[in-house]
C-alpha cells in the first residue's frame, strides 16, 4: 500500500513513550511500517488529554493521535518473557528500534544493545533519555519543562524581572524528535554503505540545547549572557506591537524606504525620516525607540489591514494571531496541510495536521488513522511468526498480548 | 586564500554527499550546518558584501563550521553558468529563498533536472511555492506569530511576553535536513530525483502539537500553557526564584512533581516541613485544586536556596527539577554537557579556538563531528573552482575581472 513511498519497507518497532513518539509518526508518514509496541493496558500516552469531546478514554486521546498517526499497534507485555522473546523474533525482521525507557532498564530486560544487535547486526536502535546513555546526570528525573530550562530554552523568553516563560506545545520532546529521525537517516545512509547498524544515543538535553539559536554563539562569541528582552528579538529587528485589534509583530529588516514612507504618509514618522534609519544596523541600536514609533503609528490599524498592506510593500510583517487562525488558514488549506482522516468507530472524520513539505516524487500521505489499542496485535503476530487463532488466544489469555 | 585540505572522513555517514547551498539567515544554514556535521560536503554560494559581524564566532560561527564557502554573482551570466556546472556535480540543491528566485537564474527543480535527471532539490520557503499567501516576505520570528506561539507566550496579565528568538528558524532547519535526507534516501534506492517544496510556515505550525487536534475536534480555544503541566498531571510544577548567585537574582529552578511517590520524596527532601502535610495538599488532585497557595509554599522555600544544590538534592531524591540554565550555566557550567563532550571546539585562522554548538545525537559508529571553522567568504574558490570544476587560475581571474566571481 506504500509502495513509491520515500521509506517504503522501513520497518520500526516504536517502543517509546509519548517524549519519542513523534519521531516515528515522522517516518511513518513518509511510509515507513511502524509498528507502536504497546502494554497490554495501553501506552501511557493514550492517558494524556486533550480527548475528543473531553470523554477521556484510551482510543479518544488526541495526545496520542498527533504522535502515532499511521501507526499500527501491537500490546506485548515486555515485562514477561515470552513477551520479550516475542519482541526479540519482530527485532529480526527490522530495521530500527526506538526507545525512550530510563537508561539501563532494556538491558536489565535482556533487550539492551548487546542482545539486539546480536539478534540482528543490521539494527538501529534508537535511545532517546532526557540527559542521554552516559553522564552525572543519566539517572536524574525529567519532564519537558525541566529539559527545557537545563536546555537554555526557557531562560531567554518573557520579560526581564519576571519569571521566564515557556512555549506552547513539548519542545524539548519536539525538538528531539526531528534530531532524532534526522539520526535515523543518517544511520540508515552508513548502513546502506557499511552493511551494519548501529546504536544513537540522544540526549534531549543537549537536543534542546541545539534548538535555540543565539544563546551559545552569543556566550562563546563574546562572553555575554543572553537576556529575557519581552518580545524584543534578540537581534533587535523584531518586537510586538498593539494594533486597534489585536498585536503584530514588526519588522524593520524589510525595504526600510518603503516603510518609513507609508509611516510619514500617515503623519507618523516623528524622526524616522533621517537619514541614519537607513542603516540597518543604526535600526538595530536603537530599536527601543524605532519600535515605540512604530507602536504609535499602528494603534489605529486592524491587524490585517496591516498585514495586507505590508505584504504588499513585501515588509515582513506579520499578525500575532491565536492558534486556532490555523485551521481558517487559506495558504495552510490551499496547500492541503490539513488532512481529513475517517475514524468509522467514532462514526466522524478528524482534521489532523500533515506534513510540512511537499515531495512532488515521493509524497507523505495519511495510511491509517492511529490504531486503536492492540488493533493490529493478531495481524503482526500472524505474519511474524504465523501463528494460529488457537496460539493468539493462549498468549492473550496469558496476559502477553 | 590557500586550499583548505579535502574533508575526508568514511566513518562520517554523509560522506560522498554534495550539497550546493544557497540558504542564508538562519533555518536554511541551520539544515545544511546538520547534514555537514555528518559528513555532506557542504558548498555554501554567496555574494560580497556579505552580512555584518564576525564570520567565525558567535552565530555565524555555530551555523556554518565545516562548510565551503564560494563567492559566485548570480546576476551575472557567467556565474550562474558555474553554479549550473557545480549542480551537476552536486546531490543536493537547497535554498530558502521564495519561489521566483531560483527560477529567475534557472535554478529551479524543472531547470535543474534537465541537467542532471536524479538532482534532488529541497526550497525551505517561508510559506512554500503555492497558495495564495505563496510571495509572503517573512522571517522566523514572523512565521512563530503566524503559528500561534507569540500571542500563548504571555505574562500573567494577558499581555505577550516573547519568545526571545526565532524557534521557527530552528524548526524550520530540522525539517529541511530531514526532508533532504528523507529525499536522498529514496533516490539511492529508487534513482530518482525531486523536488521537495517545504513551507518553514508548516514547519513551525507542526510543531504546535496536540492543541492542533483539540482545536480541530474540539473546538477550544487555546489559552496560554503559563506553567500548567502539558503533559502528565504535576504540581508543584513551574519555575520558582532561587537565592541570588553572585549578586545575580535572576535564578531559577524548575520543577515537577507528578507522582504521590514524587510528592512524598518532594516533601522530605525540604525536610517535611508542617505544610507539606496539610490535608489541602495530600492528593495529587488537591495539590492541583489548590495550586496557588502551594506555588506561594514552594515559592517561599526556594528563595532560600542556593539553584545548584537544590536541584542537587531533589535529583538525588528523585524529583524531576533543573535550573533554568543561563548562556554561562549552558556553555561553562553544565557538568552533564561537559561530560558527553557536547559543545564542539574549531581552530580558527589566527589559531585561536572557539566553541560552538555540538552534535545532539551521537551515533556508536558514525557520529557526527566538528572539524573545520565557519569559512571566511570565498575562501574555498580554490577548492571548489579549481579542483571541482578545473577553471584555471587566469580564468578565475577573467570572471572576478567580469564580476563574475568575487575573491
Amino acid at each position: 500500500m506504500n509502495e513509491g513511498a520515500a521509506l517504503a519497507g522501513l520497518r520500526v518497532l516504536d517502543l517509546s513513550d509519548y517524549r519519542g513518539q513523534l519521531c516515528a509518526r515522522m517516518l511513518a508518514d513518509m511510509g515507513a511500517d511502524v509498528i507502536k509496541v504497546e502494554p497490554p493496558g495501553g501506552d501511557g500516552a493514550r492517558r494524556i488529554g486533550p480527548f475528543v469531546d473531553d470523554l477521556p478514554h484510551r482510543d479518544r486521546s488526541l495526545f496520542f493521535w498527533f504522535y502515532n498517526l499511521n501507526k499500527r499497534s501491537l500490546t506485548l507485555d515486555l515485562e514477561k518473557p515470552r513477551g520479550r522473546e516475542i519482541l526479540l523474533s519482530l527485532v529480526r525482521g527490522a530495521d530500527l528500534v526506538v526507545e525512550s525507557f530510563a537508561p539501563g532498564v532494556l538491558a536489565r530486560a535482556g533487550l539492551g544493545w548487546d542482545a539486539l544487535h546480536a539478534a540482528n547486526p543490521a539494527l538501529i536502535l534508537l535511545s532517546i533519555a532526557p540527559f542521554g546513555q552516559s553522564g552525572p546526570y543519566r539517572d536524574w528525573a525529567a519532564d519537558d519543562t525541566v529539559l527545557a530550562a537545563l536546555g537554555g530554552m526557557l531562560y531567554v523568553n518573557g520579560s526581564p524581572g519576571r519569571a521566564p516563560v515557556r512555549p506552547l506545545g513539548l519542545q524539548a520532546y519536539h525538538a528531539s524528535a526531528y534530531y532524532a529521525a534526522i539520526a535515523v537517516l543518517c544511520a540508515l545512509f552508513a548502513r546502506d554503505r557499511d552493511g551494519a547498524g548501529q546504536w544513537i544515543d540522544l540526549s534531549m538535553q543537549e537536543a534542546t540545547a541545539a534548538a535555540v539559536e543565539h544563546v551559545a554563539g552569543s556566550y562563546f562569541g563574546d562572553g555575554r549572557i543572553e537576556p529575557r528582552r519581552g518580545t524584543l528579538h534578540w537581534s533587535r529587528y523584531f518586537r510586538v506591537g498593539k494594533c486597534r485589534d489585536g498585536y503584530i509583530m514588526h519588522c524593520t529588516l524589510g525595504d526600510w524606504t518603503s516603510l518609513v514612507e507609508w509611516v510619514a504618509g500617515d503623519g507618523k514618522a516623528q524622526d524616522l525620516t533621517a537619514p541614519e534609519w537607513n542603516d540597518v544596523v543604526y535600526r538595530a541600536t536603537h530599536a527601543e525607540h524605532l519600535f515605540d514609533v512604530l507602536d504609535e503609528w499602528v494603534k489605529d490599524y486592524s491587524r490585517d489591514e496591516l498585514l495586507e498592506r505590508a505584504q504588499t510593500l513585501r515588509l515582513p510583517y506579520a499578525t500575532v494571531r491565536q492558534p486556532e487562525a490555523l485551521l481558517e488558514d487559506e495558504q495552510l488549506a490551499a496547500r492541503g496541510y490539513f488532512v481529513d482522516v475517517e475514524h468509522p468507530e467514532l462514526g466522524r472524520t478528524i482534521r489532523y495536521p500533515g506534513a510540512p513539505y511537499l515531495f512532488n516524487g515521493s509524497p507523505w500521505r495519511v495510511y491509517r488513522r492511529p490504531p486503536l489499542t492492540g488493533e493490529h496485535t493478531a495481524e503482526i503476530l500472524r505474519e511474524a511468526r504465523g501463528f494460529d487463532a488457537g496460539e493468539l488466544a493462549a498468549l492473550a489469555a496469558a496476559g502477553i498480548i | 586564500m590557500g586550499a583548505t585540505p579535502l574533508i575526508t572522513n568514511a566513518a562520517l555517514p554523509l560522506a560522498g554527499i554534495r550539497v550546493l547551498d544557497f540558504t542564508w539567515v538562519v533555518a536554511g544554514p541551520v539544515a545544511t550546518r546538520i547534514l555537514a556535521d555528518y559528513g555532506a560536503e557542504v558548498i555554501k554560494i554567496e555574494r560580497r558584501p556579505g552580512p555584518i559581524g564576525p564570520r567565525q564566532t558567535g552565530l555565524q560561527g555555530d551555523l556554518h563550521r565545516n562548510k565551503r564557502s564560494i563567492a559566485v554573482n548570480m546576476s551575472h551570466p557567467h556565474g550562474v553558468a558555474i553554479a549550473r556546472r557545480l549542480a551537476a556535480l552536486s546531490d543536493l540543491v537547497i535554498d530558502n529563498f521564495s519561489a521566483r528566485v531560483m527560477r529567475s537564474w534557472g535554478m529551479d527543480f524543472a531547470s535543474l533536472s534537465k541537467l542532471k535527471p536524479a538532482i534532488v532539490c529541497v526550497s525551505m520557503s517561508g510559506l512554500g511555492h503555492t497558495g495564495p499567501r505563496a510571495s509572503y516576505v517573512s522571517y522566523g520570528p514572523t512565521l512563530q506569530a503566524l503559528a500561534g506561539f507569540t500571542r500563548l507566550m504571555t505574562e500573567a496579565d494577558g499581555e505577550p511576553a516573547g519568545y526571545g528568538y526565532s524557534y521557527a528558524d530552528m524548526s524550520g532547519g530540522f525539517t529541511g535536513a530531514l526532508a533532504a535526507l528523507i529525499a536522498l534516501r529514496h533516490r539511492r534506492r529508487t534513482g530518482q530525483g525531486q523536488f521537495v517544496d517545504l513551507s518553514q510556515f508548516e514547519a513551525v505550525v507542526s510543531v504546535v502539537g496536540p492543541a492542533l487536534l483539540d482545536i480541530a475536534v474540539n473546538g477550544r480555544e487555546q489559552t496560554p500553557p503559563g506553567y500548567v503541566s502539558q503533559e502528565a498531571p504535576a504540581a508543584p510544577h513551574g519555575v520558582y526564584r532561587c537565592r541570588p548567585r553572585d549578586g545575580d537574582d535572576d535564578r531559577w529552578l524548575a520543577l515537577a512533581v507528578r507522582s504521590q511517590a514524587e510528592w512524598e520524596r518532594f516533601a522530605a527532601a525540604l525536610g517535611a516541613p508542617a505544610w507539606t502535610a496539610e490535608a489541602k495538599f495530600r492528593t495529587l488532585y488537591l495539590r492541583i485544586h489548590n495550586r496557588a497557595e502551594l506555588d506561594a509554599h514552594v515559592a517561599a522555600w526556594a528563595a532560600g536556596q542556593a539553584a545548584e544544590a537544590a536541584m542537587a538534592d531533589l535529583q538525588r531524591a528523585g524529583v524531576a527539577t533543573g535550573l533554568v540554565a543561563n548562556g554561562a550555566d549552558l556553555c561553562a557550567r553544565d557538568p552533564q554537557l561537559q561530560a558527553r563532550n557536547f559543545w564542539g571546539t574549531v581552530t580558527l585562522a589566527n589559531g585561536r579556538t572557539t566553541q560552538v554548538t555540538g552534535v545532539p545525537m551521537k551515533l556508536s559508529a558514525t557520529p557526527g563531528s566538528i572539524r573545520t571553522p565557519s569559512p571566511e567568504i570565498a575562501s574555498s574558490n580554490d577548492y571548489v573552482l579549481g579542483e571541482l570544476l578545473g577553471i584555471g587560475r587566469a580564468e578565475r581571474e577573467a570572471l572576478i575581472a567580469e564580476k563574475a566571481l568575487w575573491p
